[in-house]
């Protein structure tokens, strides 16, 4: 109960976290009352800001060595609401405040309000609900209550999809209908799963909750149906059939934030829900069927992205396998390699997040040049728009794992605690999985590379181009982090012995 | 059987009937009916556990109704949302379908439309 | 170790792994082409410095604690390295001015650079990640000095070419994450690891997987079809390069990770079985060819089949100074083989008199890998009788001598047969080049096999008639064959590669089932039952582990 206790007292710096989900809510507000073209502004002049917030957070769970929390209006738990920032908390935040402005930058060439107008729809609700995804994102990464992460998750999916129709036509409307009845049919499960933990145990706080579960009928029914409302929000195979057509139809700064952000979201609240709250419990078994599915999703996510013929498909289909990988690290929870399957795990979401994010603002980049995405036509496209195929080629070093790349470190990490631990089947499956990624992406190199002058019907905006290498760059230096990165995703972990009870 | 069970077993009966329809359903109207439906059990099981909990000595824990607010909130604004895309669907296509087959690849890979 | 080697060993090993990446940004960044493909052949200068010392005196050791690199170059691996370095720079002189302006030429000179700086880097590495980084550019980026055209043949070669990398990488990486998982303080330097693997629970996958993923490499019976392919359909500088250097690194990755510490008959048996196989099948199918290049391709193939014979009797009863021994005699490979794909560009680009003194310097370097006395490959074959031995393995490997000389005679008489393209296929730079190598690949090895043993035993007469006699009976093989003439079967080139293509197609019909899979999935009843089912196997999952 000792780790209850500290983890509902307010700490130093615990200020910050309610300012992270503020600052883009005022920013929503802001954008509705006084909208039009201002709203642009608006989104941009707070992006900095919520960096600014977000590395604070990081800067002070680093120095403290624990979580920081904060207590709403000073109420503690089981009566009050608590918000937590431990090591993974910070570095997603980052990564979010990181990741929305690249978007935000490349977005501002092709979702801005015409000079002539003073408000059109489309880049009102883009820049609206950009800022609305961010105080999602943010809850959902420093919620400390399940309840709020409900929310959180719900406001989440609300800003998103939207986003996916954002031009209106009928087959992305159609795909982003899709979306949100199938997230909605995640919510009540999720939901659900919430109201037995409630009936079972009287409090939602998590650090309250955790040292309370016992492995009885009802929390199994409600870890059941929330982790199954998270994997349908995540679009892990087989409830993937949203994923493709809402990535590949959305603007591509939509796509990036999309594939880059709303996922990892919903697959942060199945680590919590895993890892914080069901700690106690004997999870081998559940933890193989997730990486079971996920090492599904690896293989027929790759296989079918090698088949795809429009790059944004091949992408989103890249994107589905990719989750995959995600989900190795949930029956490697415990032993002496948990740590490195964690850390595994973690920076798998942090690489693929940037990586991707910087091939689907590539891709953008060379459909708008090239008129279209067909991949059997695109030949020669890398000598005349160097800068965007490198930034692509290098995103794709990381979802092969190739190093130097973050991805190579995670899958370094996650085949050395599935070797350790004896699954060493999910090892095979990473490789398989690199290989098949080396696949798609030369099917989609080679001829770019290729001799071929193909005419431009327009050259690509520099800033644009740097946007996205700079973000297929820091893909690649994830492999660089010190021990002492890893040290810090560990800030917050409940203690081994608590798996035990 | 007591009120609680009752409720508690037509709350699980309309969890079901809804994700039957949820499943069922090919028309997306009758999905979002369907979601409603599920959501409106899941808040009957809430009911049912704040009358279980009263944690505070109180005829009913205060806590689970204030969760069935929200979600009731929360409910209705997906509902808004999910009509107004069914309706601007109907508009844009003259049909409202979820089918994959009845939208026609775009001929430009989406780019053309940013 | 020498005052001058202590001060600057360890900024040569860094400055031979980082000096190709700066020409390749002299070359990208600042976009100075010419200057900088001009300089290429210094690129590999560092790397020579760095061997010459780690041969002559202790080893050489670096660390780069912010990238988490070490570097480390011992003897073996100077052996190889100075081979190495040579070959690229020689070749490099007049490999990039070629076909300038075209755009293929600049992809060329970057996968050049690239392939560079693994192929140098792969000899130095010292841990595990640092290896697979340097192993991945030795690999990945030959593509385009494979598939430099748009021909079909070059593609399809490139094809074959990636497909065996990526799949050896992905073997290899499955056991180096088992080495790194049997270490038990967390290391990665590939010398504890190794050592550390011989009591690991995971020591004999790992072992297999070490000798399948390198065997790809070195294009062992039958992971070969990749290698006459690729040497067929890249251009002689290429071929030179990636025969003489690259292939090394899966020598390189044999002699760093076998566990030499310990012995291992069963495993050591069935490499020597395997690399007999491959020496003699090389040279079986390589008479057969047509095209020189290709028949200096199998001869690589039977080459490669005599160090895995080498290897296998060292691994078999442990024999730590095998090391050095095949080292060399890959390092002689090296040299040999590099200048035998310039002599074919030579012989083409010649005529007269000058391509008769052209043909004798190829068959003088195709019999010395037949250990023609006074050559390097003399040498390079006493240095492995200690692990080859007297016994039923040293005389199958003097048979495979025999087999050799078979298949160089042939080769030479194909070469004098094949047309000249006349002086204007040849620039000066080429024919310098390639004299320069045919000296080094005959002098260098006298200067190197001071590491391995004294050269006066090399003069030794009963030592001489050793090897003699086998030629004599290649000789008769190679003149019955040339009688055979067109009667031989005309064996396409990669032989079973033919299979494995077809295989390969055939499972590319899989994607049309996944395709249907697919879209079965993704309707939406097919989902929402997935959904309902999924949250069911978790909840009965917890509770059955209860």
């Amino acid at each position: 109960m000792t780790a209850g206790v500290s983890a509902i007292a307010a700490t130093a710096g615990g200020g910050l976290l309610p300012l992270a989900i503020l600052l883009p809510a005022l920013g929503v507000l802001l954008s509705f009352l006084i909208g039009g073209r201002r709203s642009e502004w608006i989104a941009l002049g707070l992006m900095p800001l919520e960096l600014v917030v977000a590395v604070g957070i990081a800067y002070f769970v680093w120095r403290s060595g624990q979580p920081l929390v904060y207590t709403l209006a000073g109420y503690t738990p089981p009566l009050g609401i608590a918000l937590r920032a431990d090591g993974f908390s910070a570095v997603m935040l980052v990564t979010a405040g990181l990741i929305a402005p690249a978007a935000a930058l490349y977005a501002r060439a092709n979702i801005a309000t015409p000079q002539e107008l003073t408000e059109k729809r489309a880049p009102l609700v883009f820049w609206t609900l950009l800022q609305g995804i961010q105080a999602a994102l943010s809850l959902v990464f420093l919620g400390g209550d399940l309840f709020n992460l409900y929310v959180g998750l719900e406001l989440l999916t609300f800003a998103a999809v939207p986003l996916v129709s954002l031009d209106g036509r009928p087959e992305t409307v159609a795909a982003a209908l899709r979306y949100l009845l199938f997230a909605l049919f995640g919510s009540v499960f999720y939901l659900l799963g919430v109201a037995l933990l409630y009936g079972a145990y009287g409090t939602l706080d998590i650090a309250l909750l955790a040292p309370l579960i016992r492995p009885e009928p009802a929390v199994w029914l409600a870890a059941g149906l929330m982790t199954a409302g998270l994997l349908a929000k995540t679009a892990l195979f087989p409830l993937h059939l949203w994923l493709p057509p809402a990535h590949a139809n959305a603007p591509a700064a939509a796509s990036a934030v999309l594939s880059g952000l709303v996922v990892k979201g919903s697959f942060f609240l199945v680590v919590r829900l895993w890892f914080d709250v069901l700690v106690g419990l004997p999870g081998v078994i559940p933890g193989t069927i997730l990486a079971t599915l996920g090492s599904a999703a690896i293989l027929f996510g790759s296989v079918l992205a090698l088949r795809q013929a429009r790059l944004k498909l091949l992408i989103a289909y890249s994107t589905v396998a990719q989750i995959g990988y995600l989900f190795i690290m949930f029956p490697l929870g415990h032993g002496p390699w948990a740590a490195d399957a964690f850390s595994g795990g973690v920076m798998q979401a942090l690489s693929h997040a940037f990586a991707k994010a910087a091939m689907f603002l590539s891709a953008g980049l060379i459909a708008e040049s090239v008129g279209h995405d067909r991949i059997a036509e695109l030949g020669g496209a890398a000598r005349v728009m160097p800068v965007t195929f490198l930034a692509l080629g290098l995103g794709g070093l990381s979802l092969m794992g190739l190093p130097p790349s973050g991805g190579f470190a995670a899958k370094w990490l996650l085949m050395k605690a599935s070797v350790e631990a004896g699954q060493w089947v999910w090892a095979l499956v990473m490789a398989a999985g690199g290989l098949l990624a080396g696949g798609y992406l030369y099917r989609v190199l080679a001829p770019a590379l290729s001799g071929e002058s193909p005419q431009l019907k327009k050259a690509p905006a520099r800033g644009r181009e740097r946007v996205a290498l700079v973000l297929a760059l820091v893909a690649l230096l994830l492999a660089f982090a010190p021990p002492s990165f890893f040290a810090f995703l560990q800030i917050g972990r409940p203690a081994a012995g608590l798996a035990l009870q | 059987m007591t009120s609680a069970t009752l409720a508690g077993l037509v709350g699980a009966a309309l969890v079901g009937l809804g994700l039957y329809g949820l499943i069922a359903n090919p028309q997306p109207l009758r999905k979002i009916l369907a979601f409603n439906l599920m959501g409106s059990g899941v808040f009957l099981v809430f009911g049912i556990v704040a009358r279980k909990g009263a944690a505070a000595g109180l005829q009913a824990d205060p806590v689970p109704q204030a969760m069935v607010i929200t979600g009731i909130v929360v409910a209705f604004a997906a509902s808004a949302l999910a009509v107004a895309l069914v309706l601007r669907l109907f508009e844009a296509a003259g049909q409202a379908t979820l089918d994959p087959d009845a939208w026609a690849k775009p001929p430009d890979g989406g780019a053309g439309a940013e | 170790m020498s005052a001058l080697a202590q001060q600057f060993g360890p900024a040569l090993l860094v400055a031979a792994l980082v000096a190709p990446l700066i020409v390749l940004a002299i070359f990208l960044m600042f976009g100075l082409r010419g200057p900088a493909r001009a300089i290429t052949p210094l690129a590999a200068a560092p790397a020579l410095a760095a061997a010459a010392f780690a041969i002559g005196d202790a080893p050489l050791g670096a660390e780069l604690p912010a990238l988490r690199m070490s570097l480390w170059l011992d003897r073996p691996g100077g052996l190889l390295l100075l081979a190495a370095a040579l070959v690229w720079l020689i070749v490099s002189v007049f490999a990039l001015r070629e076909g300038q302006g075209r755009p293929s030429a600049d992809r060329f000179a970057i996968s050049w650079l690239l392939t560079m700086a693994g192929s140098l880097g792969v000899f130095i590495a010292a841990d595990l990640l640092t290896f697979y980084l340097v192993y991945a550019l030795v690999s990945v980026p030959a593509y385009y000095l494979v598939a430099h055209d748009e021909e079909a043949a070059s593609r399809r070669a490139g094809g074959v070419y990636m497909a065996f990398a990526l799949i050896g990488e992905a073997v290899l990486l499955i056991a180096f994450v088992m080495l790194a998982a049997g270490e038990p303080s967390g290391s990665v330097q590939i010398r504890e690891v190794v050592t550390a693997s011989v009591a690991s629970p995971w020591r004999d996958a790992s072992l297999a997987l070490i000798i399948i993923g390198f065997g790809m490499k070195i294009a062992l019976v039958p992971l070969h079809g990749w290698m006459p392919l690729t040497y067929t359909a890249a251009p002689i500088p290429a071929a030179a390069v990636l025969s003489g250097a690259g292939v090394k690194a899966g020598v390189i990755g044999l002699i760093r990770f076998l566990p030499l510490s310990a012995a291992f008959p069963g495993w050591g048996e069935a490499l020597v079985w395997v690399g007999f196989i491959g020496a003699f099948y090389g040279v079986a199918i390589g008479v057969t060819q047509r095209d020189p290049k290709t028949m200096l391709a199998y001869s690589s193939v039977s080459q490669m089949g005599v160090i895995a014979v080498a290897f296998g009797m060292a691994l078999a009863s442990a024999d730590q100074g095998a090391a050095t021994n095949v080292a060399f005699y890959a390092a002689n490979h090296v040299l040999v083989k590099a200048a035998l794909f310039l002599s074919v560009g030579a012989v083409a680009a010649l005529d007269g008199r000058a391509r008769t003194l052209a043909l004798i310097v190829a068959a003088l370097l195709g019999l010395s890998l037949a250990g023609l006395p006074l050559t390097g490959g003399a040498l390079a074959k006493l240095a492995v009788k200690d692990q080859l031995g007297d016994g039923a393995v040293g005389v199958a490997s003097q048979l495979s001598g025999a087999a050799t000389t078979a298949l160089m005679l042939v080769f030479v008489m194909r070469l004098a047969r094949s047309p000249a393209a006349g002086r204007a296929g040849a620039s000066r730079s080429r024919l310098w080049s390639w004299a320069a190598l045919a000296v080094a690949a005959l002098l260098i090895p006298w200067l190197m096999f001071r590491a391995v043993g004294s050269p006066a035993e090399a003069l030794d007469p009963a030592k001489l008639w050793d090897t003699v006699w086998p030629m004599l009976i290649g000789a008769a093989v190679a003149a019955g064959v040339w009688a055979a003439g067109d009667r031989l079967p005309r064996i396409p080139v990669g032989d079973i590669v033919i299979a494995e293509e077809a295989a390969f197609r055939a499972s590319l019909s899989l994607g049309p089932m996944f395709e249907r899979a697919d879209r079965a999935l993704r309707e939406w009843p097919a989902a929402g039952l997935a959904l309902l089912m999924v949250a069911l196997a978790l909840a009965a999952a917890g509770y059955a582990s209860r």
